[in-house]
Formats: structure tokens, sequence, C-alpha cells
């Protein structure tokens, strides 16, 4: 039994053995908590990632899907018609034209307007003026200087290599940045804390600007306003966010719409254009490597030749002998074709290529069917080098998904990244051998959130860097940004865009609010998947008594959401009450998630599970991001929607759900208010409006009530 | 690193160790030998119910931030600690055999090897209640009066025992001074058992 204390006379100090062993039970008591809360900590981290990622994993399947639809529908077929637009390729395709389209100079920018009114060539003040308009002011920077602004971006990007080449000379230090995401007021600190590029400050920023943040318009702005000031001491690389698909699901589209309700469509199309020519990676001294993403075996050849070549050489490429043994050419990960289809493929714009969209063969018997590759002209025009084979052009694009997209692993070896559903993971060998082979001793990238803003791996070859603290929610992780000095020995900075001090006691703050918000996600994605659970809980009970054990509970819910969560540990917070004897009433369980307003419990059930892909596919229908699509093509959708989901949804039941929403605009349906049905009621606490993983993160963009005549 | 769930390397669920399923917590064994004898884990006898064994392995997939299966040696306190244990830093070594600093950083033990450590803490005799909390901290109450002051614990906590260091201790103790340095203890310990 536990040692009593001997109680000493109260005017007496204790005695040395008391003293003694109540120190080391309070300490003891202390670290029980302090593990209990790390424990916490990490599952509730665990919940965010693993929910970011398989959204990220859907939209990758969307993109399959749409590429099934390419190829097994008819081209007149309505389906197709609604989407073929984003495979278009016969778009006018001459830089002059485009130039033409998205003319700035008719835009008048009112006497009321009190933001930044800026002349170009952009010179630094009106830089940093830009920076003070953003931060003190909140203000917006009107269409016309937008356009103007994205423009002179695009022209410059237009000159520069897929790889950025930089020194650092003299005593020059080297800021990089890592995801961003949106958050305005990471870039901000960073530029408070390290000074706004200059030239004696230069940035590289590694991806990611845009997306799930509300501000994510302003970053871009600054960015590259301050590229078009210092352009060989500012770098951009190109993340897998920038990229016109994703921002269609994750909010950087909607954002734009919303804060620029008149131009917004030019600037979306120009942005586009800008996403598709940034560069795709930097080397600093030869030496760091810096890109988004990863690596992967295969980029050993791609990147062989953008090392060797000069700058603005469209140099011959050597053979490259490996493709056609190279596992991932032969099978590849079942969302390369797809993706690399949509968006990743053009770093220069097609000349006249054939109207007909790219298409790549199912694999047969394990090979690509290369003869189909025979079209893929405008991939030759857009890799500006006709000597090169289709399977190096194979191998090439294989290797731009994997620079955006890949992530580091413990194990040796590289395979696909099913999690991600692009790109690959890549051992410690890879990154060994990929070193060597060219030169190189580091690898600074980004991609994924790290809870103190950075971590090393593989025996500290690679960095990932992230810079955008409070990320998954308010005190979830630190940001961090990397110095190098000619030493090239990083120096890490980390920072939180909080007035949080970390405390234990906001750490308790923290702990307890971010739990509950994760929990809160967690509970709606297990009752968008009502049914499958249902299912899989009765599977364990043919008795039918309504009742399981934890442990059947735990694997039956796993098996149906497949997230890799600490289900038990998750259970007392998932599942309110037992019964006495330890089993879970799973049926009353389901009583405590209801969505309001449920009449058809299954049609409703699955389009709630996947609504980020229904708005996804309706801002894709919407072919010119006016936030509207017409009754017909509302009906069309739902066909495909049909498809996709392999349910049938009948003309009553779009009908139905038609009526439900309110029509304005000549019975335009609006996409948001659409939207606004699926909202989770749990009866525990309301679902805050606007702030959820799945939709555009932005909260309350009404709330940043933008200048109509902007 | 590659987030935890993972297709290429799923968690081994070895075979449960042979246990009687009505057995909770079993009763305490007598203390460990005297601290020169390393303890012989080989000899402890795991008896843990499937779930609770289901329980410890999900904590410790937690921990695991290598995605090997096995956490490393300077780890398992904080395991044992997030079951729900209340090991000192002193236990714990001594179940691990007075590794090295460097050996706590790299030797990793898996699933199967922790077990017989938490078994060993579990069955140790030193198991404290709210009253015993209360009751350390009432050895500081000169007064008799429900109160502690504030600078004294810290000093205690910071020179002896298993010290804290100074960002700890603020953490322990924030906001629990009133405004004479004081702390009502019994609000105290009720405090921190809840969270």
């Amino acid at each position: 039994k536990f040692k009593p204390f001997e109680t000493s006379n109260s005017s007496a100090y204790p005695n040395a053995e008391n003293s003694h062993l109540a120190a080391v039970l309070i300490q003891q008591w202390y670290r029980q908590y302090v593990a209990r809360m790390e424990m916490r900590r990490r599952y509730t981290w665990h919940i965010f990632q693993s929910i970011e990622y398989s959204g990220e994993q859907a939209q990758i399947k969307l993109y399959n899907f749409l590429g099934y639809l390419m190829d097994n529908f008819t081209p007149s077929s309505d389906e197709r018609k609604l989407i073929s637009h984003i495979f278009r390729e016969n778009e006018v395709c001459r830089d002059a034209e485009w130039e033409r389209y998205f003319c700035y100079k008719n835009i008048e920018v009112p006497d009321i307007y009190s933001g930044p009114r800026l002349r170009f060539p952009l010179t630094a003040e009106q830089a940093v003026g830009l920076l003070e308009a953003f931060r003190n002011k909140k203000q917006q920077l009107h269409s016309r200087y937008v356009l103007q602004l994205l423009l002179e971006t695009w022209k410059l990007l237009r000159m520069l290599p897929n790889i950025s080449r930089i020194a650092t000379c003299h005593s020059k230090e080297i800021t990089i940045c890592g995801d961003l995401h949106g958050q305005l007021e990471d870039l901000l600190l960073i530029f408070y804390k390290n000074g706004p590029p200059s030239l004696e400050k230069p940035y590289v920023f590694n991806g990611d600007f845009v997306d799930r943040g509300k501000d994510s318009m302003e970053i871009l702005l600054i960015l590259f306003a301050f590229l078009l000031v210092y352009p060989t001491e500012v770098h951009l690389n190109r993340g897998n966010h920038e990229d016109h698909i994703i921002n269609l699901r994750y909010g950087f589209t909607k954002e734009v719409l919303s804060k620029y309700k008149m131009h917004g469509k030019r600037i979306l199309k120009l942005l586009q254009k800008i996403f598709s020519w940034l560069p795709l990676a930097a080397v600093i001294d030869q030496k760091v490597l810096v890109l988004h993403g990863g690596i992967s075996d295969s980029t050993a050849s791609f990147c062989a030749v953008r090392f060797g070549a000069s700058r603005r050489s469209s140099a011959s490429w050597p053979p490259i002998n490996d493709a056609l043994t190279n596992p991932r050419v032969i099978n590849p990960p079942p969302g390369l074709n797809r993706l690399l289809r949509l968006s990743v493929i053009t770093r220069r714009s097609c000349k006249s290529g054939p109207s007909d969209p790219l298409r790549f063969g199912r694999p047969r018997d394990g090979r690509l069917s290369f003869c189909r590759l025979q079209r893929l002209g405008s991939i030759k025009a857009a890799l500006g080098g006709s000597n090169l084979n289709l399977e190096s052009q194979c191998v090439l694009l294989c290797s731009i998904l994997d620079l955006l997209w890949s992530d580091p692993m413990s194990q040796d070896g590289c395979i696909p990244n099913e999690l991600r559903g692009g790109g690959c993971y890549w051992g410690p060998d890879v990154t060994r051998d990929f070193l060597s082979k060219h030169n190189l001793q580091l690898i600074v990238r980004s991609h994924e959130c790290k809870q103190d803003g950075y971590e090393f791996c593989h025996n500290r070859k690679v960095l990932t860097l992230f810079s955008a603290s409070n990320y998954y929610d308010v005190g979830s992780n630190r940001g961090a940004y990397v110095k190098l000095g000619p030493d090239l020995l990083p120096y890490v900075v980390q920072y939180q865009a909080s007035s949080m001090t970390r405390e234990l006691t906001a750490q308790q703050r923290y702990v307890g609010q971010t739990e509950r918000s994760a929990l809160k996600v967690l509970r709606e994605q297990l009752f968008s998947h009502k049914s499958d659970l249902v299912w899989a809980f009765k599977a364990f009970d043919s008795d039918d008594t309504g009742l399981l054990s934890v442990t059947d509970w735990a694997t039956a819910v796993e098996s149906v959401m497949r997230l890799g969560l600490p289900w038990r540990m998750l259970r007392s917070q998932l599942v309110g009450g037992k019964s006495g004897d330890g089993l879970i009433d799973y049926r009353r369980w389901f009583d405590e998630l209801a969505i309001k307003g449920e009449t058809r419990s299954c049609l409703l059930e699955t389009l709630y599970r996947h609504r980020s892909t229904l708005e996804t596919i309706f801002r894709i229908v919407d072919t010119n991001n006016s936030g509207f699509i017409s009754p017909s093509d509302f009906r069309q959708t739902w066909k495909l929607l049909s498809v996709y989901l392999k349910m049938e949804i009948t003309d009553e039941a779009i009908s139905e759900l038609a009526v439900a929403i309110d029509s304005n605009r000549d019975g335009a349906i609006d996409i948001d208010e659409f939207m606004e049905a699926f909202r989770l009621t749990d009866k525990k606490s309301r679902l805050e409006r606007g702030r959820s993983m799945f939709m555009a993160t932005a909260p309350d963009l009404a709330a940043l009530d933008p200048d109509e005549r902007v | 690193m590659a987030p935890k769930k993972d297709p290429r390397a799923p968690i081994k669920k070895a075979e449960p160790a042979a246990a009687p399923a009505a057995a909770p917590a079993p009763a305490p064994a007598p203390a460990p030998a005297p601290k020169a004898r390393p303890v012989d884990l080989s000899a402890v006898k795991v008896e843990f119910t499937a779930d609770q064994m289901e329980d410890y392995r999900e904590a410790f997939g937690l921990f695991d931030r290598v995605g090997d299966n096995k956490v490393a040696y300077n780890q398992i306190a904080d395991i044992m600690r997030a079951l729900g244990q209340n090991p000192t830093n002193k236990d714990v070594n001594k179940l691990l055999g007075s590794p090295s600093a460097e050996e706590m950083a790299n030797k990793r033990v898996t699933f199967e090897g922790f077990l017989p450590m938490l078994q060993t803490i579990i069955n140790s005799p030193n198991k404290a209640g709210y009253e015993d909390y209360v009751e350390g901290l009432r050895v500081f109450d000169k007064e008799g009066n429900g109160t502690v002051m504030g600078a004294e614990l810290r000093i205690v906590l910071s020179t002896l025992g298993e010290k804290l260091n100074e960002a700890e201790i603020d953490a322990l103790m924030a906001g629990q001074e009133d405004e004479n340095g004081c702390i009502n203890y019994e609000a105290f310990v009720k405090h921190i058992m809840s969270v």
C-alpha cells in the first residue's frame, strides 16, 4: 500500500523524508498529466491529418471519374459536354490573344477607391505599400490593378526556366518559406520577423500559397509584387494547390469570385495560366534542392537534364534509358494519367495543338499503349523540345507529379502514394542515391503540416518546412521558415500567429478546443457513412441485439472509415452512453448525430458524404465561374453524379432537391446556397457556419463585405 | 513523415498473450528486487485482457513516430503515463536496465517487449489517489489552514525528487496562486485530477 506521510507539527518544518516524497508525488502526477495531454494532442492531429489526406484522395478519385467519363461517353452525350471544357485544348492559344482577353485598360477605378493605385514598373515602395494596405487597412486591391499585376507576372514567369538556379554570394542569407495556404497573418509575421524581400534578402516560397485560408488572393498579390520588383531575389515554386481544379474544391476559386464579383472569372483564368508557368523547383548553390513535394526514383532522369542545361536553353534531352523498365511508367498509379491531362502539363503554351483532349490509354497487360500517346502533340509542344521520345515524355510527366505530391517515408524504396492519390512515398535510400547522383547535400520541401513547423528526416538530408501556423486549428502547430547562408547550414525560425502564448493553461485550452473541433469533424464523417457503418455493425451483431463490444465496434468503424485512427481511445468522446456491461448501443449512437430536415436518409447521407465532390462538380459545370448553374445543367449534374456514385437518383428526387432551394436570377441555382443544405446538426453542438474542413475554408466570406464596384 | 495510416506497414497484430479473461488489474506483487539487479522481464507474467491489450496497442501506435512498430526507450515512461500509470523516471530506467543517454535516444522496443515492462509497473505498489496528493501537499501547510506557499512549492519541486525545470513548474502552477502567493491545495488537487 502507499506509504503514508508522517504528520508533522504544524509549526515545525516538514521533515526531509516527507518533503522528498511529496515532491516526487507531485512531479509524478505532473509528468503523467503531460503525457496524457501529449497523447490527446497526437490523436487530434491524426484526425485532422487523416481527413485532410482523404480529402485529397477524393479529389484524385474525382479526376479519375472525369477521365473515365471522357473515355467512355460519346462526345455528344450530355454528361461529357458538361465537363469537356476542362479538357479542351482548342481555346485561344496564342499569348497575344490572351493578353487582349485579360486587358485591364478599360476597367475604371472610381475616385472613391482608397486602396493602392499601382504604377508599372512596380517599385519597392509600392510593394511595401501593398503589404501595408493589406495588413493595416485591410483593403482590397482593385481588379484593374489585380489584372495588370497578374499580366506582368505572367509575362515574367514565361521567361523563367523550370528550375531556378540561385546563388548565395558574399554574406547573403536565403530565406525559404513553406506552405502558406491563404494565411496572410503568417506571411506578415514572417516579413515582420525577417524583413520583406529585397536585394539583400532573397526568398524562396515553396508552393501552396492558396486554398483553405481566407486571404489567398492577398498572398499571391504580395508575392507577385515582390517577384516583379526583385525578379532575381524572389523565387516561387509551384505547389500541388497551384492548380485550378484543386482550387475548385479547396476554396480559392470561391474566394476570388467572392472578392471580385465582376472580374473574378478573368482573374481566375489568368491565374490558371500563371500557375502552370510557375517554376517547379529551385537549386541553391548547386547543393540544396528546394521543391514542394519531393522526389522519386524516376526524377533522377528529369533533374539530370535540367541541372545540366543552361537556364534558357531548350536543349535536346539525352535519351532516358530506363523509361521502359521503370515500373511506374509501365504501370502508372491510377490517378496519374487523368491528373496530368488536367493541369500539370502546360509548362509552355500549346501551339495550335490537336483539339482532342489528351488521351492516355488505360494500361493493358501492364503496358501503356504508346500508340495512343501519338496524340500527345500538345505535350510535345508543352515540353518545348521536339527531341523527346514519348516514353521520355511520360517519365517526365511522372516526375512533375512526383515533384509536387510526394512524401518521404521511413522505409527504403519508392511506392505510389495512395493516401494522396498522386506522387509517391520515397525512402532514405532514394534520397541517398539522388543526392549523390546530382552532387547535392540537402532537400528542402513542404507539403506536410508539422507540429513544430519543420521536421528533418532521412538522416537530416530532407527538411520539411511548413509556414502556415495554426493550420488545423488555433494552436495546432507552429509555422517555420529556414535561413541558409553561404555555409548552407539550415537555421530554422519558428513562430505562431496567435496572441496565445504557449503556457500550460494555453496548452490545455488548445488541446481541449482543438480536440473538440477535431471530434466535431470526425462525427460529421461518421454520420455521413451511417449506412455503411450500420451494415458493418450488423455483421458483428448477428443476434441483432443492437449492442457491440468495444473491440468489434472499433474494428467495424475502421473497416468503413479507413482513417487509421485510434478508435478505442476516441470512443469515449464519440459515443455518449454505453450500457452497464461496457457494450455500445450503436443504434442510439446515430440519434446523436442528426442532419436537419432529413427526409430521404440514404440519398441525403450519400450526398452529404460526397458534398465536397458535389460542390467541385458544380463548379466545374459552372463554366464561366458565375456561381450559378442553370436548372438543366443542375439536372445533368445529378445524372453525372448518379453514375459516379453508382446509385440511382431519380428525377423526382432531383425535383425535390431543387424545390428546397431558393432560386433567384431567372431560375438559376446558386451553388453556395445549395451547398448550405448540407450542414450537420450535432445535438451536442451546432457546427459553426462556414468553418468546415471540407468546404471552402474561408469562414465568413460574407463578413468581408466586398466593394461591389471592385 | 508519411502519416501513420499506411498500407506498407500494417501494425502487426500479434496473438494476444494467453490471459485469463476475468482478471482486470492483477493484485500487487511484491516490490521488485533491490536496485543493483536489473529487472528480469522475461520472468514477468503478462496478464492483460484482450481489451486492455488493444487499448495499449493503440496508445503504443500513437507514439511510434517512425512507423517501424516500435518506440524509443525515452518514450516508454510517457506511454505508461498516458495509460494511467505513474512510474518515476528512476523506475523506468531500472526496467530498461539503466541505459546510457545514447541508448535512451536510439534503442527501440516492440509492443511485445513493452508489455512486460508495463506489467511490472502496474504490479508495483505505488498507487496514489486524491487523498495521497492532498496529504503530500499538506506536508507544506505550515499554518494548517489549507494553503501552501507557492514559492516554497517551487523550491521543493525544483530541488527535490525528480526535479522539474522552471518552465514545467510555471506550467504546473499557472493560475493557481492567489494574490498572496498561496495555493489552496485541495482545490489544486481537484483541478489537476480533473483534466
